[in-house]
């Protein structure tokens, strides 16, 4: 009787031990991509990431050497003006669906946000294609803009919408029983409260949209030069990446591996400045 | 045989003299009348009436779902916030109909104050912005203002002493029954004529309670004061007049010392010493 | 008396052994009593003794009550009408503990006056000794039924047996001086009207006592300026 009490024992021991040497194996697997991709992208691309490469335009086809400074700041530039759109419209939407609104109505209007955060990103560079380039008869800094802000949008609703909801219900009774009017209490205690919460959702939705390539083929459309104005073709960061990429030039290759580590370093560093701001306040983003 | 005592005299005769004629009803700052509520087709208030006293604590007593939080929140029309209620019979504030339809609800809450059963400062805020967040969103710019209001309020609270020098810090840094008494200093800063208090002291531990009954003592003098309460030993303690709830309807109301020595209804009595259920 | 059980069981247990501890106290004082004057009517000296005996567990008693009355009033903080009944109870017991000290004091004083030949006079202690008990039985009663009316009904019998008291006690002067050699025993037997007298007292209080845990009424000391 005492051995089989033992057998049992060392059984489950070994259930154990595999159970969990199964689980640290697929933890690795989870983690092993995120590795595998930095780690191809500092062997193939930290050489050719140099002072020129943040401060020189793209050489003519076929001469080796230039960089991509342009297409750095066309990314910039763009998401500039999609944060005009996306933000103001994704917050206030976001803040609708918190405060305001019908049960019904508001689950409509969910709904609709979710499977706009699933449409594939190229569907709205052929929407704003039909609306803004063709219209408008050329590529633009304007559609490219345009195209990422409306990505934004239901990305910044949903995350804002979360935040406010999570703002505890007592603080907006207690400004309310002040005599604070209704819309006063929203802004000065409700998104006041909630603003860490709103702006990690935004630098999410911008690290988002900054490593989108399909929605700029065409509307911005990439630009080898500097852009001098806004309803002309602009340069992206991960539009020079696709275009560098499929060209025959060994040259080009590098600065595309180079500019493929220098987006996903910058999107890494998003990341990290989102958890910074959020620490401390255990695991709430309120 | 020795003169009696002159004194013993006087006592005597003023004994024999006719006992005065009592004094008038205290003034009432609410007056309700067949107050009714529904919460969509649930009544939760069931056709109350009673006049709340000036300067004095009303303690509004009864079992869970009694309707005694809804009741208090008629007196400031926070109850609105609850989508589908509906309203019939009045309130009167000092003669003022609180439901007519010309009256914003933003400035009856002006006048009717409240402090919740959990203290919530405002977690972006320091205590000296909590206190004045009131005024300052109800339009107040003046700071030299703001500083006295702040001050006056602090006090009022019996907060100032030990947050005058912290006022930058965050309102919730504080314990628990500061935090408490900040709120109440919160309430207090846009000068109310009324105080209510929902079960203020049950997130507290016994010192805590202690002083927020010992502040609510000191308040009565200057402001009305309503509380909802289920400690029955804290209503019997801190409170002029009890309300008893049930099931909606006002079971009893009166001076407090009746109605925990000699209440008038059966049921009263029952809920008071534990016979309930 | 009370149809609706407390949530707290402790409660009401506490309650009940407080109401026996009374009810057990009243019923050996009364005993005390009859034993007492029953040793002076009949001449026994061994029921006089028993008298005085009981008086230290009656002691006891009042001393119990008054412990497991604040007891109550610590542990459960009663209100209303459980307030009053506690509070009653610890008036009572002291009541309860007075009388029982009148009958040891006439169980002494009965002792005394069995040495000598019996006094025909004993009679007239006979009705005040009946009005008193009387009382005394109707107050307890009051209490423990809460029947204020009963109770209210005691209160003016005090009069009664005051002016028996007074009537005894003039005879018995005017028996001293006729018959000079009996003087201990009419003193003896003056004293014992006296604590009779006591006795009701007692029991007005027990009474008023009685209507104030019903009622919530306060009817001591209505007849002062009346009756000065």
């Amino acid at each position: 009787m005492h051995s089989k009490r033992a057998d049992n024992h060392t059984w489950r021991t070994i259930k154990s031990g595999l159970a969990s040497t199964v689980a640290f194996i697929s933890a690795l697997l989870v983690i092993a991509p995120l590795g595998l991709v930095f780690f191809h992208l500092l062997v193939n691309g930290a050489s050719s990431v140099n002072w020129d490469f943040f401060t020189k335009l793209p050489t003519p086809v076929g001469t080796p050497g230039g960089g991509m400074v342009n297409a750095i700041v066309g990314s910039l530039e763009l998401l500039a003006f999609a944060s005009i759109i996306g933000i103001p419209i994704g917050v206030l939407g976001g803040v609708y669906l918190g405060e305001y609104g019908s049960a019904r109505v508001n689950s409509v209007l969910r709904f609709i946000a979710d499977v706009l955060n699933g449409v594939p990103s190229i569907t709205w560079g052929v929407v704003v294609y039909g609306l803004v380039v063709l219209r408008f008869k050329g590529f633009s800094a304007y559609a490219g803009g345009l195209a990422l802000g409306l990505i934004m949008i239901p990305l910044i609703t949903r995350t804002t919408e979360e935040v406010v909801l999570l703002v505890p219900n007592g603080y907006r009774e207690a400004a309310l029983a002040l005599g604070v009017s209704r819309w006063k209490t929203i802004v000065h205690i409700v998104i006041k409260t909630a603003s860490r919460g709103i702006i990690t959702g935004i630098l999410l939705a911008l690290a988002r949209v900054g490593g989108e390539t399909a929605p700029l083929l065409f509307t911005a459309f990439g630009n080898r030069f500097w852009n001098h104005s806004l309803s002309q073709p602009i340069a992206a960061l991960p539009l020079q990446i696709f275009t560098y990429a499929i060209s025959p030039y060994d040259d080009w290759h590098r600065q595309a591996w180079a500019g493929a580590l220098v987006l996903v370093t910058g999107i890494f560093c998003v990341n990290v400045l989102v958890r910074i701001l959020t620490r401390g306040r255990t695991a709430s983003i309120v | 045989m020795a003169t009696p005592d002159p004194t013993v005299v006087e006592r005597v005769e003023r004994a024999a003299e006719p006992a005065p004629t009592p004094e008038p009803a205290p003034a009432s700052t609410f007056q309700v009348k067949n107050l009714s509520v529904w919460y969509g087709d649930k009544r939760a208030i069931d056709d109350v009436t009673l006049d709340v006293a000036s300067d004095a604590v009303t303690a509004i007593i009864g079992p869970s779902g009694c309707g005694k939080s809804t009741f208090l929140r008629c007196l400031n029309r926070m109850h609105e916030l609850v989508p589908k209620t509906r309203v019939e019979g009045t309130v009167f504030l000092q003669g003022e109909d609180l439901y007519s339809s010309d009256v914003d609800p933003a400035i009856v809450r002006r006048r009717v104050g409240m402090v919740f059963q959990k203290s919530n400062p405002f977690p972006t805020m320091s205590i000296g912005e909590n206190v004045v967040i009131g005024l300052r969103l109800n339009g107040v710019r003046s700071q030299k203002f703001l500083n006295e209001r702040l001050e006056k309020s602090l006090r009022m609270a019996a907060l100032w002493d030990e947050v005058k020098d912290d006022l930058h810090k965050a309102g919730t840094s504080l314990s628990g029954g500061q935090q408490q008494r900040l709120c109440i200093a919160r309430a207090l800063a846009v000068e109310p004529e009324v105080l209510l208090m929902d079960e203020p002291c049950s997130a507290l531990d016994p010192i805590a309670t202690a002083k927020i009954e010992e502040l609510i003592y000191e308040l009565k003098a200057h402001y009305t004061i309503v509380t909802v309460t289920h400690n029955m030993q804290q209503a019997g303690r801190i409170s002029d007049y009890t309300a008893f709830f049930y099931l909606g309807r006002l079971i009893e109301f009166g001076p407090t010392t009746k109605i925990f020595t000699n209440p008038n209804e059966r049921q009263t009595e029952d809920y008071i010493t534990g016979r309930f259920g | 008396m009370t149809p609706h059980r407390h949530i707290l069981g402790t409660f009401d247990e506490a309650l009940a052994s407080l109401r026996n501890n009374v009810l057990m106290m009243a019923g050996l004082t009364e005993r005390s009593l009859e034993r007492a004057m029953k040793g002076l009517f009949e001449r026994n000296d061994d029921l006089c003794a028993n008298a005085i005996a009981d008086d230290e567990e009656i002691d006891q008693l009042e001393k119990q009550i008054d412990k497991d009355g604040v007891d109550i009033l610590l542990r459960f903080q009663p209100v209303a009408s459980d307030l009053r009944r506690v509070v009653s109870a610890m008036k009572l017991s002291s009541n309860l503990e007075r009388m029982a000290d009148q009958a040891t004091t006439i169980a002494r004083r009965a002792r005394k006056l069995n040495q000598h030949p019996q006094l025909p006079e004993v009679e007239l202690i006979r009705p005040m000794y009946e009005h008193a008990m009387s009382m005394f039985k109707d107050s307890v009663d009051a209490f423990v039924r809460e029947d204020v009316d009963l109770a209210r009904a005691v209160v003016p019998r005090d009069q009664t047996l005051d002016d028996l008291n007074r009537a005894a006690s003039r005879t018995l002067i005017e028996r001293m001086a006729q018959d000079p050699d009996q003087l201990r025993g009419y003193l003896n037997l003056i004293f014992v009207g006296r604590c009779l007298e006591r006795v009701g007292d007692h029991a007005t209080n027990i009474a008023e006592d009685a209507v104030y845990a019903a009622a919530a009424e306060d009817i001591r000391h209505q007849g002062v300026a009346a009756s000065t």
